[in-house]
């Protein structure tokens, strides 16, 4: 954290190569929310973009004393994926099917043979889809909470409401994720 | 306490979390392993728990850093020169590339030392397959050479010495340097036996001896010395 606070105060400054080493520490992590909540790859690829711009642009406005930079990043991805999922919300109906379908990942998993990695693509891929059938407001909360591994301070900060919202987001997320999951065919082995 | 179940819909999560306390966690067990409603469903959240854990971290794609360092700074004039390697050495900052490389660097200066490289003077010419073939043969060829050279050198050492050794005890050899003391006899009178063998040889003629023993086994001057 010391480090991004560093970071950001030579990016004020005009340092490019600050800003540089800012978009490479935290453009994975942000990359990986866009594409849990939207579940399509390359609107997470514009979104980071978009992310990243606005937090270039809002950089003077960072206060450590209200936070790490990573929250205050994660807060503005959360606010932009909630603007891009209420813009594009008539148009969700229509989207391909292609766009939707979940990349193969396992970069990890070299090691497991071709079955199992199929298995466990095929697996991650069905998680994804259960995951934005979602609700944002609980898909948001699982997304930070189960993927992310944030704690509940910090996602109350993200979120901007109590914790007990943030609890309650949270456990209704679990339960309806296993409900759509259970719906899915996806049981218990 | 009588635990119910919308007590344990609410506290899922919690008690998923472990942010239960210890009587809380007991009450709740206890309801879940005798309730029909809630077996199933703390069974499906935890499974659907542990499979949003093994999700793994998508990589972005590469070109992802440039295209937001281009939104932000601006096009950034192409590198050249040195900066231009450096840059490219960049990437090799993370600690499982930076072995690799190590290990591919140190192979390739064994294999171009080996290949008699020459770092004064490096031609691209000297990386040709034909080149390094030749190099690899004339190297071995060298090393081959001069092994040989060095164990018939030990060869030969230790003939001279083993040599030396076996004329050092013949009973001839003895008697010519260490002088004997004469047999007591009378003026004018014999003792019957025969006579001995020289008291003294020629120190010159024992000096000879030895150069004859080194000459033998000296392979240069033998017929069938090394090429």
């Amino acid at each position: 954290m010391e480090q991004d606070v560093q970071l950001v105060q030579q990016c004020l400054q005009g340092d490019g190569s600050a800003w540089e080493e800012l978009v490479r520490q935290h453009n994975r992590r942000v990359f990986n929310i866009c594409y849990r909540f939207t579940g399509n790859r390359t609107e997470a690829e514009d979104l980071t973009q978009d992310v990243f711009l606005r937090i270039y642009r809002t950089l003077g406005s960072y206060r450590s004393a209200h936070g790490g930079f990573a929250t205050w990043m994660t807060s503005v991805t959360r606010n932009l994926l909630i603007d891009h999922y209420r813009r594009t919300k008539r148009d969700r109906a229509t989207d391909s099917l292609d766009d939707a379908m979940p990349v193969v990942e396992n970069k990890e998993s070299s090691a497991k043979r071709p079955d199992e990695q199929a298995l466990l693509g095929e697996l991650s891929g069905q998680v994804q889809t259960a995951l934005t059938k979602l609700s944002p407001e609980l898909r948001e909360a699982v997304v930070l909470r189960d993927l992310q591994q944030l704690e509940y301070g910090e996602i109350q900060r993200v979120l901007a409401v109590p914790e007990g919202t943030v609890k309650s987001r949270i456990n209704r997320g679990r339960i309806e994720l296993a409900r759509i999951l259970q719906q899915m065919g996806v049981r218990p082995s | 306490m009588n635990w119910t179940c919308e007590q344990t819909e609410l506290l899922l999560s919690d008690y998923l979390d472990g942010l239960l306390s210890a009587a809380e966690t007991h009450e709740f067990d206890a309801h879940v392993n005798t309730c029909a409603r809630c077996t199933p469903l703390v069974s499906s959240v935890t499974h659907a728990l542990s499979r949003l854990h093994a999700l793994p971290q998508i990589e972005p794609p590469a070109r992802l850093v440039y295209n937001i360092l281009d939104k932000t700074l601006g096009p950034r004039e192409t590198v050249t020169g040195w900066a231009a390697v450096l840059a490219w050495f960049r990437g090799f900052n993370a600690q499982r590339l930076a072995y690799g490389g190590v290990s591919l660097c140190a192979m390739f200066l064994t294999v171009a030392s080996f290949t008699s490289f020459n770092w004064k003077k490096p031609r691209v010419a000297d990386l040709s397959p034909a080149n390094v073939y030749r190099g690899a043969d004339r190297q071995a060829h060298l090393v081959y050479a001069r092994s040989a050279k060095y164990v018939s050198d030990l060869r030969v050492v230790y003939e001279i010495q083993s040599r030396l050794q076996r004329s050092d005890e013949l009973p001839g050899s003895q008697d010519s340097t260490t002088p004997q003391a004469a047999p007591d006899k009378n003026p004018g009178s014999t003792d019957g036996t025969a006579p001995a063998s020289p008291k003294q040889q020629n120190r010159a003629n024992d000096l000879g001896s030895r150069a004859i023993v080194l000459a033998a086994a000296c392979p240069v001057c033998s017929e069938g010395g090394i090429r």
